[in-house]
């Protein structure tokens, strides 16, 4: 991300969402951008943000109810869908971060899950721990990439747009600033760290150097937040104003809505038989 | 009552911001550290939301409206949520929970002060123990009764006492929990109040 001018980063953080609408064309022709507001690219789509919506909501209910081995299914669909639909999505299987948290979850779960009944190398596992390790990671891929995938599709105008539209108006506001100011502060927070560790100031007293060090950065944040409140009430800025109007749900969305429905049936329904029997 | 400001709306951004920092770089790197299974008493998600809370609080402590926490909890949340490796449904939910549960503290508090505070801040972080089970239950399939069989081994290896025990091992989980709210409450009053001094001068 790249850090906009301060002053300037409400106001444009204001106008972001009414810039959006005014580009958006009819027919669900769609403009995205990256999240310090620079238009990258205009592209005409079918899926509008109902559609990615009821793509993450679908999969999350799916992972979370697909009883054993049939989350693969899930997983198998959600691949197919991010490779198809968002395939930027799909980078985040090349974090090493995100392996490194699969792996904990599928490697520690033979320790701490179950009975251990399985003796390989000379360690005490659990069979039960291991498949239910398997199943977890495969709920929590499958969640991951869900929702990587409409985060990666959903520009942060739509999402705020989307929550005002269920009642949290100047939600949109809040977002756009703090998207903007995140990188300031990571920055300032970083900048105060380093200039109180070069004086000193953790090698006694870590707490109140820790206080010192959290006032800072939070007065300094403050102290911007002005800048941003003094250049959006300059460009009128008014929360109580709607931002932006609700985009509505095309043909398409509809498709993905019935077809995630009859797919999470059929998942799901011989397991629910099955209870039933 | 008022509507909210863009004064207001901005703060909020801000202490949202604060905290999604927090979550996306100290959080991710706790999480990967001491991953859940490893830190039965205390874990990262109690870490993290006692720290969350702190500056949640301190913003409420600058816009004192009713749902001023909540939405800078879902600033956090989402900011969390579109972030590289943040991209998980569990620690969000629960991060607007936890905000939710605050809220209410500071409902019941009615006025802004140290108590109300470490009210707001407890609660907050009694949701940590019972977010285990739920968690586990909604997003991993996990059978609830097994979770709390598990909890109770893992707490009673901690806490050095017999399995039997169940009703201590429960309380001092939840105590733990309390008292930590509580601090992180009470800090957030302090530090606020230091803010203000800060940006007076």
């Amino acid at each position: 991300m790249v850090g906009l001018g301060v002053g300037a980063g409400g106001a444009r953080a204001a106008g972001q969402v009414a810039r959006e609408q005014v580009r958006k064309g009819a027919g669900g022709a769609r403009a995205t951008m990256r999240m310090h507001g620079e238009w990258t690219q205009v592209e005409r789509q079918a899926l509008s943000v109902w559609g990615y919506l009821s793509f993450l909501v679908g999969a999350v209910a799916m992972a979370m109810l697909a009883p054993g081995p049939r989350v693969f299914v899930v997983l198998g669909l959600v691949v197919s869908f991010c490779a198809l639909f968002c395939a930027g999505s799909l980078r985040l299987l090349r974090q090493r971060q995100f392996w490194l948290l699969i792996a904990s979850a599928l490697l520690l779960s033979p320790f701490f899950i179950g009975e251990k009944d399985v003796t390989l190398w000379g360690l005490r596992l659990s069979q039960q721990g291991f498949w239910a390790g398997l199943w977890m990671t495969a709920r929590a891929l499958t969640m991951g990439l869900a929702f990587n995938g409409f985060a990666s599709r959903i520009s942060v105008a739509e999402l705020a747009t989307l929550l005002e539209g269920a009642g949290l108006r100047g939600l949109g506001f809040a977002l756009g600033v703090a998207f903007n100011v995140l990188p300031i502060i990571q920055q300032s927070a970083a900048d105060a760290y380093t200039a109180m560790r070069l004086r000193g100031g953790f090698r006694r007293e870590r707490f109140s150097a820790l206080k010192k060090l959290l006032v800072t950065i939070v007065a300094g944040s403050l102290r911007r937040g002005e800048e941003i409140v003094d250049a959006a009430e300059a460009r009128a800025f008014d929360p109580a104003r709607p931002q932006g109007q609700m985009a509505r749900p095309t043909h398409a969305d509809v498709l993905l809505a019935f077809a995630l429905l009859c797919g999470g049936l059929a998942i799901l329904l011989p397991q629910f038989c099955h209870l039933c029997s | 009552m008022r509507k909210l400001t863009t004064r207001d709306l901005t703060t909020i951004a801000i202490f949202g911001a604060i905290w999604g920092a927090l979550e996306m770089t100290l959080g991710s790197y706790l999480h990967v550290i001491f991953p859940p299974v490893t830190t039965p008493l205390v874990g990262t998600g109690t870490v993290m939301t006692a720290i969350g809370m702190i500056v949640a609080l301190i913003g409420y402590l600058f816009v004192p409206r009713a749902g001023a926490v909540l939405m800078i909890g879902v600033v956090a949340a989402i900011l969390k949520a579109l972030s590289i490796s943040g991209a998980r449904l569990s620690p969000m939910l629960a991060i607007i929970i936890e905000c939710l549960l605050a809220e209410l503290g500071l409902l019941l508090a009615r006025r802004p002060g140290p108590w109300g505070f470490a009210l707001a801040g407890a609660l907050a972080l009694v949701w940590t123990f019972f977010h285990k089970f739920f968690g586990s239950y909604v997003f991993l399939g996990k059978d609830i009764t097994k979770v709390y069989l598990g909890l109770l081994k893992q707490g009673s290896q901690a806490l050095g006492i017999d399995v039997s025990l169940a009703l201590v091992i429960i309380a001092a989980f939840l105590l733990i929990r309390v008292i930590a709210g509580g601090v992180a409450g009470w800090l957030a009053w302090e530090l606020g109040r230091a803010v203000r001094g800060r940006l007076a001068r």
